[in-house]
């Protein structure tokens, strides 16, 4: 096992990985920018290194620093945590150049799944049914007619260098494809430097599925089940629960299946999760993300593995650890994500935080690295605590976290606990007619 | 520590980089490396002992000490280096009178030595670090008034 981990992160995921170290007996190297040197992070690590200034990009994405850092405390190993650059994988290959390990897929895994396009491919030669549409870059109107007339309409066209909805186009009908082929694709141009577009099926209300997954880096995987994550704000998550809902146990088995399977197919090393979007009965995979997830906490309630401890273990060397047949999960778990933002505009809000009363009691889990006189600085992600419960089933579960959230108060930043307490009992919620739309619309209404 | 210099062996690297015109040669056997490297300003002839396994400091001193009047905070994590080489002078020392731009520091980062010059002129007042040590962004190097 390793000696001593540098966590390239801040936040509660930051707080996550020295709590998994700590358990293990590994000593942590916490980085820092000048915003967080009173942060908790840099308060719990057995060491800490100022890296940079406030803006991300001289210190949380600061790779020369970072490196530096790991060099100059003598770290063995480096855990990205999520986002910043733990997907990033020129930053693994530096990482593993220098000498150190990092804690995460290889650097070719991590290319290849960020590319839509070759983990699309990846994922149909692994048998998992995908979105219909083109697995390659589209470069004219002509072939992108073809092609949304074999998907069948409505179609998306994206960005294949893109994410979070830059460069995206619906096209309802065949009359309308050229010009907003042309429009997506110079908007693609625009913001990645890369005008290639992809065609594909519109699937209309569909729920988000995924599924946790562990790979050994040879070839050897298993699943953790699947969450729901289909309350969404413009692609953003606000509530993740395990098990889903709706699926019935063959689907649920069947889904974990395809998500290991194709895990196994590419010797994934490390944690990973695999996104499908579900309606009618069917999934179709969208993509793989390398990295641990912000919603882990959900999957860690259910089926008992500490999901970081596993890729602490794997990246040792040390294998799984368990195998498919020893994965068991029990009762509900529901996360929500409190952020620190304008309950009616979403705009983040940072300040300093002059009151935090978390909940506690059975059946409760908070991860947060806030606590009183905390500072939520205006540079990074406006996330300050993850709120898990757990219970025997989907009822319990949600009378739990309706009394959790009710004693959780934060005073000093507004956040969007209020928004929280009303969706968890809305009816819709409740009783799941929902799809990843559904909250937009709730909020109009 | 147990570093023992071998001047034959830097004087020889410092000679095939005077006959060859490459900016640097570096010479490693077993934990020992040498690196001889010829930066624009002055030849610097720099030892680098093993990776030092030196805790960095606990809290952050930029934070905590405020604005120091005429500090010269580091611009990079690293390793600091006072002088050009073990044996040669440092850069400047207390009382010395520096001018903008001087060479103050070298201060090590993935393996490359960066030259940090003097931000201001002045008179140096005081030198917060040791040679060797490792240094966060913003930590404060020396004060010069």
């Amino acid at each position: 096992m390793f000696q001593k981990v540098l966590i390239a992160n801040r936040g509660d995921v930051a707080l996550r990985v020295i709590r998994a170290c700590r358990e293990l007996g590994i000593r942590t190297v916490a980085i820092h920018s000048t915003a967080d040197a009173e942060a908790m992070h840099v308060r719990l690590a057995d060491e800490s290194v100022c890296v940079g200034p406030p803006a991300a990009k001289d210190s949380y994405l600061n790779v020369a620093a970072i490196i530096t850092a790991a060099d100059v405390t003598g770290a063995d190993a480096i855990h990205p945590g999520l986002g910043f650059l733990a997907e990033n994988a020129r930053f693994a290959q530096i990482v593993e150049e220098h000498g150190h390990t990092f804690i995460g897929p290889t650097p070719r895994q991590i290319e290849m799944l960020g590319d839509k396009i070759e983990a699309k491919q990846a994922a149909l030669a692994a048998n998992l049914p995908v979105v219909p549409g083109g697995t390659k870059p589209i470069a004219n109107a002509a072939e992108a007619r073809a092609t949304a007339k074999e998907a069948g309409y409505p179609v998306l066209l994206k960005a294949a260098a893109g994410g979070g909805g830059r460069g995206m186009q619906r096209v309802e009908h065949a009359d309308a494809l050229a010009r907003a082929f042309e429009v997506a694709s110079s908007e693609a141009e625009a913001a990645f430097g890369d005008g290639s577009v992809y065609v594909e099926k519109a699937i209309d209300r569909p729920r988000h599925i995924e599924v946790q997954v562990l790979g050994d880096g040879e070839g050897g995987a298993v699943h953790l089940g699947e969450r729901d994550c289909t309350v969404q704000r413009r692609f953003q998550k606000l509530i993740e629960e395990a098990p889903s809902p709706v699926l019935t146990p063959a689907e649920r088995e069947r889904v974990g299946a395809l998500a290991a399977g194709l895990a196994a197919s590419i010797d994934y090393r490390g944690a990973g999760t695999v996104e499908f979007l579900y309606a009618g009965g069917q999934f179709y995979f969208i993509e793989m993300n390398a990295r641990l997830q912000v919603e882990h906490p959900v999957t860690e309630l259910v089926s008992g593995v500490d999901i970081v401890e596993a890729q602490l273990r794997i990246a040792a060397g040390a294998g799984l650890g368990m195998t498919q047949d020893d994965i068991k999960t029990r009762g509900h778990a529901i996360e929500v994500r409190v952020n620190a933002e304008d309950p009616n505009t979403f705009v983040p809000s940072p300040g300093t935080v002059t009151l935090f009363h978390p909940p506690g009691g059975p059946g409760v889990r908070v991860d947060s690295h806030i606590f009183q006189g905390a500072r939520v600085p205006p540079f990074y992600d406006s996330l300050i605590a993850k709120l898990i419960v757990h219970g025997a089933d989907r009822d319990a579960a949600i009378a739990r976290l309706g009394r959790a959230l009710d004693e959780f108060v934060v005073e000093g930043v507004s956040t969007n606990l209020g928004l929280q307490r009303r969706i968890i009992r809305a009816d819709d919620f409740i009783s799941n007619r929902i799809d990843v739309v559904w909250l937009e619309r709730w909020l109009n209404a | 520590m147990g570093f023992e210099i071998d001047a034959e062996a830097v004087r020889t690297l410092a000679g095939l980089l005077e006959e060859t015109g490459l900016g640097e040669i570096e010479y490693e056997v077993d934990d020992r490396r040498i690196r001889v490297a010829k930066p624009a300003a002055a030849a610097a002839v720099q030892a680098v002992a093993p990776a030092p396994a030196a805790a960095a400091p606990a809290a952050a001193p930029a934070a905590d000490a405020g604005p120091v009047a005429g500090g010269v905070s580091s611009p990079m994590v690293g390793t600091v280096y006072l002088q050009s080489g073990p044996g040669e002078p440092p850069f400047v020392k207390v009382g010395d009178r520096v001018s903008a731009g001087d060479v103050i520091f070298i201060i090590e980062a993935m393996k490359v030595m960066n030259q940090i010059p003097a931000p201001h002129g002045g008179v140096v007042k005081s030198v917060e670090v040791e040679n060797g040590q490792a240094v966060e962004f913003g930590e404060v190097l020396m004060v010069i008034e």
